[in-house]
């Protein structure tokens, strides 16, 4: 009873604390955003430079940069010249909707914005008679996969087919809503170079210089960046650096970030009164190893007198009640360990087979790391030996004398 | 060997106080077997208790392979009954979950010398063979017979080489032949130079003893 009672108090720990880790990441998958990026744009009231705020420019770029805990500043200029796919990528058969024109929402963004992900080298401007760069989200591609192709009926991608160097041609200029397609329409291709979470979901990140030049060739005016993407040293700089952007007269779109957030939230206290649900039985555990070692030292008071008889020193007769519990407690755990991975296995099962394929479903909701398999059984054994504390006081304080007599 | 001076043991019956020893002296010497006999409740087993070390709350001196027991920790205590004092008690007291062998090794387990366990087997093995019991030492208590319970009892009693080999009662639940081959053993624990004390109300066994002494109304004659 007693390994049992340990084996369900490991297992109940195991399992939420593995839940908790599992949807936390995927979590994370679905909303990466990085807690550190502060997205700054202009405010909804331009009182222009002399009460700050106003314009995002370079001048804008430069001052946000320097801010105390702003550890760099990168500015993002949406693309106005319209840019629309009318055939599908080459190198990729799939079936493409018969006059389907895509309209393509391009944000022109600096390469250290995606230096983590693309090298600087290959997200750099070519030139006007050179395939444009582009980078795609992570995410879009899963979106595509689970929501896009079964919508439109049309092939999802091969599995483990990498997208980097796709050549996308496309027309520059032209737009689905005819008054706003461009004077002049030209060919042009864009080449995927890589995949990163800095991207807006339903967007393409083209170089900042790139797009810069297209405004140029189409005769737009210069109207300042659309966002600058501030990143904090630390994310505890985030709160103090948002509030001297508000005092620069600039606001901050919380948005994905602020969603990550609560996400993050909800999912910490559910994981968090899951496990304090676990810790207590933990605890009921080692209650009900006190009890049943109390009784078990009741019943051996004599073979526990005979033993000092030999030689046992009441510490000898404490410490071998502790290690009595802290077996129970290691066999419970392991015990319970494995019953939990079981228990998560047909869960995972079962997801799989009841839940709707959505964008991001993860193969397992579970995560197992080393640290939660040392606590699985680490845990249950200090509660158990917690719990044999006071039947091995009582064994150690038995009077043989007494006893045998 | 054993040397009591003045010994005094006292027990609360309810509100009543009640003076089991009052004043025993009793020496002991290696190679002596000494009896005690006495009716039952004369303190026979108390008077054992105090001389193995397993009693404390007495007054008077003791001392026990040279050891005095006065002021002694317990964990003191314990190491004096563990490497020089021999327990053989009426009922065996043998764990039931071991075997014979195993509960011979008893002792050398709980010394903590570092001594390998398979080497505390090999002596435990010898032992028992000491005492006839070579071929049961694999055999749990269950499966014993009364005489070898407490040959096995005696080989555990004297795996560590003890100074003293103290008994209480130890044919009280054996046939005449079983009692007589224990009382042989203990004969031969004298004869190897051990301080041997037996509390006994049996004839057979103070008839093997070096002295006999009787201890009455709380005093050793």
């Amino acid at each position: 009873m007693n390994a049992l009672a340990a084996c369900v108090g490991a297992a109940a720990l195991a399992f939420f604390l593995a839940l908790g880790l599992g949807v936390a990441a995927a979590s994370h998958r679905m909303f990466p955003a990085d807690s550190r990026l502060v997205e700054v744009v202009p405010s909804g009231v331009a009182l222009g430079g002399v009460l700050g705020g106003g314009r995002l420019d370079d001048a804008a770029v430069a001052r946000l940069r320097a801010l105390p805990g702003a550890a760099d500043a990168w500015p993002r200029l949406s693309l106005r010249v319209p840019i629309a796919a009318s055939r599908p990528p080459e190198g990729l058969s799939y079936n493409w909707p018969p006059g389907l024109t895509l309209q393509l929402p391009i944000v022109g963004v600096p390469p250290g914005l995606l230096a983590a992900d693309v090298p600087t080298s290959r997200f750099a401007d070519r030139g006007p008679d050179e395939p444009i760069p582009v980078v795609l989200s992570r995410r879009l591609l899963e979106v595509y996969d689970k929501t896009i192709a079964p919508a439109w009926n049309v092939r999802r991608l091969p599995p483990g087919v990498s997208l980097v160097g796709l050549q996308i041609p496309v027309r520059i200029g032209f737009s689905i809503i005819p008054q706003k397609t461009e004077d002049v329409v030209r060919d042009a291709r864009l080449e995927l170079v890589g995949l990163s979470d800095r991207v807006p979901l339903y967007m393409l990140a083209m170089p900042l210089d790139a797009a810069r030049r297209l405004h140029a060739e189409y005769g737009k005016a210069d109207q300042g960046y659309t966002q600058v993407t501030v990143a904090a040293r630390r994310a505890e700089d985030v709160p103090a650096l948002t509030a001297a952007v508000r005092r620069m007269g600039f606001a901050v779109d919380e948005g994905e970030r602020a969603t990550a957030e609560r996400v993050g939230t909800i999912v910490a206290i559910t994981t968090g009164a899951l496990v304090f649900l676990a810790a207590v039985m933990c605890a009921l555990a080692a209650l009900a190893i006190a009890q049943s070692l109390s009784a078990s030292v009741r019943a051996r008071v004599k073979e526990i007198a005979v033993l000092e008889a030999l030689g046992a020193a009441p510490g000898d007769v404490r410490a071998i009640v502790l290690l009595e519990g802290a077996l129970v407690g290691v066999a419970g755990g392991v015990v319970g360990l494995a019953l939990a991975r079981g228990l998560a296995l047909l869960a995972d099962r079962a997801a799989a087979r009841l839940l709707p394929d959505f964008p991001f479903r993860p193969d397992t909701f579970f995560a197992f790391p080393p640290w939660l398999l040392a606590l699985g059984v680490v845990v249950p054994a200090v509660a158990a030996v917690l719990g044999a504390l006071a039947p091995a006081a009582t064994a150690a304080h038995v009077d043989p004398a007494r006893t045998l007599s | 060997m054993i040397r009591l001076r003045n010994v005094t043991k006292r027990f609360t019956d309810g509100d009543l106080p009640l003076e089991v020893l009052r004043g025993v002296d009793l020496d002991v010497a290696p190679g002596e077997m000494v009896a005690v006999v006495g009716p039952s409740g004369s303190g026979k087993s108390t008077l054992l208790y105090v001389a193995g070390a397993l009693d404390r709350d007495f007054g008077g001196e003791a001392v026990v392979a040279g050891i005095a027991l006065a002021g002694l920790s317990p964990g003191a205590r314990a190491e004096l009954r563990n490497r020089a004092v021999g327990f053989v008690f009426q009922s065996f007291n043998l764990l039931q979950g071991l075997s014979a062998l195993e509960n011979v090794m008893i002792p050398g387990l709980l010394r903590g010398d570092g001594t390998p366990v398979a080497e505390l087997r090999a002596r435990a093995g010898e032992a028992l063979a000491r005492v006839g019991l070579g071929s049961r030492a694999g055999a749990p208590p269950a499966r014993l017979s009364g005489g070898e319970r407490q040959r096995v009892a005696v080989a555990r009693a004297l795996f560590a080489g003890p100074a003293v080999l103290l008994a209480d009662e130890p044919t009280g639940n054996l046939d005449a032949v079983s009692g007589e081959g224990v009382i042989r053993l203990f004969r031969e624990a004298a004869d190897a130079g051990l301080s041997v004390l037996v509390v006994t109300h049996e004839e057979r066994v103070s008839r093997a003893a070096t002295r006999v002494l009787h201890l009455a109304d709380g005093r050793l004659a």
